[in-house]
């Protein structure tokens, strides 16, 4: 393997991921083909930081899909007295107009989901068209979409999200848009070369001699096996993207109308010296959502790295 | 008697004057006042620092209505008069004044003993150059205001000056103050773009601190003029003032002691401040944008929804007032109980029959009009006039992002009963041009600021001739042919008791129709720590203080 | 690395910078929000519109707008800002070496820090050390960076009192040379701690990882066959290919450290870019919003550019593809 830090390493260069930029991170990870996903699990499941991380990001799920049913109150409902501190009737304490705090970190949990997992398709589905293309195709059109890439790793998809959000109002929608739009490059470069390693290999030679078409060798050949990489990389993606949606909601431009941490946070901001509690509980339930996802990104870029 | 003139000039020249409080980020503080709270024999020397909420970017005063300018700027520059607490114009550059004409001709006699900080001396031709070249070409109050009723400035000497009206003006005396007209130089800004002299960012003033520097983002710091013209003032060697954006952070500045002023403390601290024993309070109604605001929410008379006059009661029944006191403005006010502010007394009008919050009655009334509710959510329409059946009650509420707290709670007490709002915080030029100018809303709150007498801040909300695109106007689309008179007619009412029994009536219509609900009349309350006294309530706060070493 | 290359990616520069600043530009003019109504303010009165969308040259066609402007940044004009009327070029400037001190300081801190912690681990790998460390350095990283700053405040600043909470100089403070750059250093040790923290675990893995890797490397363990001592086998040996990474890549990390600066900025009170362009936002300042925008933009492109020569200048084995 020719990337110089070792499979780990790109793992945590956000942002603008400058290994990955200069030379391919996680080239030949998706080398564990014939391994089985079981096998891949019970690995997962033998490291400390996997059980964690699955355990963290399972928690926020499933939190987020049962919140209806978890939480005690309409999370914008006036239920309470003003800035109670956390007790057994708000174990979270309550805001300035009286609003139960559990309530709003647990439907927060939902918006998490919603963002995480919007932002992801976006994602997945433009990281794994322009890299699988650029690729598969190489010549002008590889170096065309790689500068596109290249554009999109570079531009600094924070100031943007500010501006476009500042501009256009905020709005959950937009939101998805715009960090869905920003978020692919790092995925695609990680897709291009999985695919380009994977090209050369003997089970992709074997389609090809038996007469099925390029398109049909990426699809059903080469795909599912460079996809468990591209989901380690999208897990730290979509790490980054939460962190990037909770200090939008803390600069005041997250979308009023859905709970979510960041929108709390921001609520927290004016009461700071006053009720801890407002500030706390949202800023861990991220640090959790934010772990995990870390956690189990890098469990899984571990096992599959290691399993050749 | 000169009222009827005050009156009509009033109309025409303050329409647009809109003292809208768009929050901590706007308007300069529209009344002067020169309280103190002395208690003890002055001390001179020391520094004040004061917490101001965003870079003001340049510190010229005449050019801009901008609060964070004028906050930073004041205390360099003087008016022709100052203002007293109860709004009276008492003298500052001007020593004495004449009014004849019945108010068409002002003469104003100036102090001959004022040198500006560069040294030259101040004389008439510095206000006429004021004037004529910067206020009426972009200060955008005084050049709405006076600008349209001004004929001409004469100087017939270096220390007199007459402004001259076409027809007769009367609030002339209540708007020049250093906060509607500060007076600059002439000859560091003649012959120049006045919105681009370098001295916009090295200020040269008459008042009683001196630009010393300026960091952009950071402080402006000002040490005392020496010669300042009122005698043994200003006490203080220096102020300072920091650039603090966030409020949270203002008040832990101050309990550090890493400030000494603040022009608002946030709600939240004020009771822990107020328990701490280390500071003072000065409460007032002078809000950065204007005096006597009231938090107002706007129905869009032009949507179907809105059109029922029912359902617009029904919406203010649903509504706790007392709860937006304590838990939004912490009790930072009252409750509104009439449309005009209760700081206007002949203009408020006493016992009127605003709507109670009483949710039954709430539901009782939005049911009738059409709006049913099946499983106890949002409530559809059943045969509501203008809007199809099945249609849910569902309506956005806008407001800028400094006041979201009162959409938060206004989206709460709805909900209890069937109706389902949507937030949305804008800054104030999209918030202007999204409700005047497009008229794209359904529901906003506004602080709606009335000024000193009603024709200033009310009647721009409720004459039919004011809807869209003036900024801050009509925001409800409200038309009344018999409230569009009888402000007419309150205009040439000249004895005060008559003018009260219109604005009563006025009143007694507009809380049955409903075009608006009015919350809370706000007050700020700045904060010093117990070591200074002797402030002001605005821009010159510190001119008058003085610290203990 | 050929100075063929070296042209050969300076030229790949134009066309990301051109569709930055298309980019910029379409989103901030076609955002909604008449920003003729922000800088005549309230006065309502058309003539007064007129003047100033006739003054900043707002009436005119958005291509022929697109087109001067342009034309200007290639001068490095970056336009007057409609609230100030001041070049936007200059209040830029005015703002970026409080932005530039503080990441800078971060990015020092943190790459120091990370390096310190990979080494005191690697002796011992995967040991109670590592595994401490590692958490708790992932664990900071998770952490919202605002939410750090806030925990920050409440604890080391108001519960010691030993750091100032707001801003970058005590007010008033008139003090020259040293006092000053004491001062100075006083109000930045928070917000840079904080902005290094989150930077710190980029370096550290990467270190960390780098060590492990060197340590069984063959030159290694000849050295140590050798017979030198532990530590000087890390230090003279061991230390340089990991470092590589490391040193290559900051100019990486500059678009975060940026993006983290404008929270830490707020929490703060920190006069730099990033307070600029929030006032600059609320007040539809477009032409300062657009200028940081291409500011910080290029910055971040020129700074991967640097990167890119740096790492392929440290390390002749990688060679363009």
């Amino acid at each position: 393997m020719t990337a110089r830090t070792g499979p780990e390493a790109p793992s945590l260069d956000r942002d603008v991921d400058a290994s990955a930029r200069t030379e391919l991170p996680a080239a030949g990870l998706g080398a564990a083909v014939g391994t089985s996903r079981r096998r891949v699990l019970r690995r997962l499941l033998r490291r400390p930081a996997g059980v964690v991380g699955i355990v963290l990001t399972g928690t926020v799920v499933a939190v987020g899909l049962l919140a209806p049913v978890l939480a005690p109150f309409d999370p914008f409902a006036v239920v309470g007295p003003s800035l109670s501190p956390p007790s057994g009737a708000h174990p979270m304490g309550t805001d300035a107009l009286g609003r139960d705090l559990l309530s709003g970190v647990i439907f927060g949990a939902r918006t998490t989901l919603v963002v995480a997992g919007l932002v992801g398709v976006l994602v997945l589905l433009i990281g794994v068209v322009v890299g699988t293309v650029s690729s598969y195709l190489g010549g002008w059109a590889d170096d065309l979409l790689m500068r596109l890439t290249e554009l999109f790793q570079v531009l600094p998809r924070f100031f943007l999200a500010i501006v476009v959000i500042a501009f256009f109002g905020a709005g959950l929608g937009l939101l998805v848009l715009v960090l869905g739009l920003t978020s692919w490059a790092l995925l695609a470069r990680v897709v291009r070369s999985e695919v380009l390693s994977l090209k050369e290999r003997e089970f992709v030679d074997a389609a090809r001699a038996s007469g099925a078409s390029g398109a049909r060798i990426v699809v059903q050949e080469i795909l599912p096996n460079a996809l468990p990489a591209g989901t380690a990389f999208l897990g730290l993606i979509l790490a980054q993207v939460l962190l990037i949606e909770a200090s939008l909601g803390f600069i005041g431009l997250g979308d009023p109308n859905v709970v979510s941490w960041g929108y709390l946070a921001s609520q927290a901001q004016r009461f700071l010296r006053v009720a801890w509690w407002m500030s706390v509980f949202p800023g861990l339930a991220i640090a959790v959502a934010v772990l995990g996802l870390n956690l189990l990104s890098d469990a899984v870029t571990d096992v599959l790295g290691t399993s050749r | 008697m000169k009222a009827r003139a005050l009156v009509i000039v009033l109309v025409f020249s303050l329409l647009a004057m809109a003292c809208a409080d768009t929050g901590r980020e706007d308007d300069g503080e529209a009344q002067e006042t020169t309280t103190t709270t002395t208690s003890g024999e002055p001390v001179r020397g020391g520094t004040v620092v004061a917490a101001i909420d965003s870079d003001p970017g340049q510190l010229n005063p005449a050019i801009t209505t901008s609060g964070a300018v004028h906050y930073a700027s004041e205390l360099m520059f003087n008016g022709l008069v100052a203002l007293s607490p109860e709004l009276e114009p008492v003298p500052e550059l001007a020593e004495s004044w004449e009014v004849e004409d019945d108010g068409a001709l002002y003469r104003f006699q100036l102090r001959d003993d004022v040198t500006w900080h560069d040294g030259e001396p101040f004389t008439s031709a510095d206000v006429k150059f004021s004037f004529e070249e910067v206020l009426l070409e972009f200060h955008s109050r005084t050049k709405a205001s006076v600008g349209n009723a001004l004929e001409s400035i004469e100087t017939p000497d270096d220390h007199t000056v007459e402004f001259r009206f076409t027809e007769p003006y009367a609030p002339l005396l209540q708007q020049l103050d250093v906060t509607e007209a500060p007076i600059i130089p002439r000859h560091v800004y003649e012959g120049t773009d006045p919105q681009e002299n370098p001295a916009n960012l090295a200020p040269v003033g008459t008042g009683p601190f001196r630009f010393v520097s300026y960091d952009p983002g950071q402080e402006i710091v000002l040490d005392a003029n020496e010669d300042y013209f009122k005698e043994d003032l200003p006490y203080l060697d220096q102020v300072v003032l920091r650039v603090i954006p966030e409020e949270g952070n203002q008040v832990i500045a101050l309990e550090s002691g890493e400030v000494d002023w603040l022009f608002e403390v946030p709600g939240p601290d004020l009771s822990r401040l107020q328990e701490s024993g280390e500071f003072e309070f000065i409460e007032t109604s002078v809000n950065p944008g204007g005096a006597n605001c009231i938090m107002t929410v706007s129905f869009n008379l032009d949507r179907p929804i809105f059109q029922s006059v029912e359902v617009r009661t029904a919406l203010a029944h649903a509504l706790d007032r007392e709860q937006f006191l304590s838990r939004v403005q912490f009790d930072q006010g009252r409750v509104a109980e009439a449309p005009i502010h209760s700081g206007i007394p002949f203009g408020h009008a006493e016992g009127l029959n605003m709507p109670t919050f009483d949710r039954a009655e709430a539901e009782r009334l939005l049911e009738e009009a059409g709006w049913v509710s099946e499983d106890g959510g949002t409530r559809t329409a059943q045969g509501v006039e203008g809007v199809p059946d099945g249609t849910p009650l569902a309506f956005e509420f806008l407001s800028f992002p400094t006041f979201s707290q009162y959409g938060e709670l206004f989206r709460a007490q709805l909900a209890e009963v069937g109706a389902e709002v949507s937030l949305q915080a804008l800054e104030p030029p999209v918030f202007a041009d999204t409700v005047f100018t497009q008229r794209d809303f359904d529901t906003n709150v506004i602080s709606y600021c009335n000024g000193t007498d009603p024709e200033i801040g009310v009647r721009r909300m409720y004459i039919s001739s004011n809807i869209a695109p003036i900024p801050f106007s009509n925001a409800a689309a409200y038309r009344n042919a018999e409230v569009d008179r009888l402000f007419d007619q309150a205009i040439t009412t000249v004895d005060r008791d008559d003018r009260s029994a219109i604005y009563e009536q006025i009143q007694e219509i507009l809380v049955e129709e409903l075009p608006y609900f009015w919350l809370v009349e706000t007050v700020a309350t700045r904060a010093y720590t117990t070591d200074c006294q002797g402030f002001g309530e605005a821009g010159h706060f510190a001119e008058t203080a003085f610290c203990e070493q | 690395m050929t100075l063929g290359y070296v042209g050969w990616r300076l030229l790949q520069v134009v066309p990301t910078a051109a569709a930055i600043l298309l980019i910029g530009f379409l989103l901030i003019h076609l955002a909604p929000g008449d920003p003729v109504l922000a800088l005549a303010g309230e006065s309502g009165d058309a003539e007064y519109y007129a003047f100033i969308g006739d003054k900043f040259g707002l009436d005119e066609p958005l291509p022929q707008q697109l087109l001067t402007y342009t034309g200007r940044v290639l001068q490095a004009d970056l336009g007057t800002s409609y609230l100030q009327g001041r070049p936007v070029a200059e209040i830029i400037t005015e703002r970026v070496p409080a932005t530039l001190v503080l990441s800078s300081t971060a990015l020092v801190l943190s790459s120091v820090g990370g390096v310190l912690l990979g080494l005191y681990v690697a002796a011992r790998p995967h040991g109670v050390r590592d595994t401490t460390v590692s958490s708790s350095v992932l664990a900071v990283y998770a952490a919202p960076v605002f939410w750090l700053g806030q925990l920050a405040i409440l604890v080391l600043a108001l519960g010691t009192g030993w750091f100032p909470v707001q801003g970058m100089r005590s007010p008033g403070s008139d003090a020259g040379g040293l006092a000053a750059l004491y001062d100075v250093a006083r109000h930045l040790a928070l917000p840079a701690l904080v902005l290094a923290s989150q930077e710190v675990a980029a370096v550290y893995r990467l270190t960390r990882v780098g060590l492990a890797d060197e340590l069984a490397s063959d030159h290694v363990r000849t050295a140590r066959a050798k017979g030198l001592s532990g530590r000087r086998v890390m230090l003279k040996h061991a230390l340089r290919r990991p470092l590589v990474p490391v040193v290559t890549v900051i100019g990486g990390r500059a678009g975060h450290l940026l993006s983290g600066a404008i929270v830490i900025e707020v929490v703060f009170g920190w006069p730099g870019l990033g307070r600029l362009l929030l006032t600059s936002l609320q007040a539809r300042d477009n032409p300062v919003v657009l200028g940081i925008f291409l500011v910080v933009a290029f910055a971040v492109v020129l700074a991967n550019l640097a990167t890119d020569f740096a790492y392929r200048w440290l390390d002749p084995r990688v060679r363009y593809q």
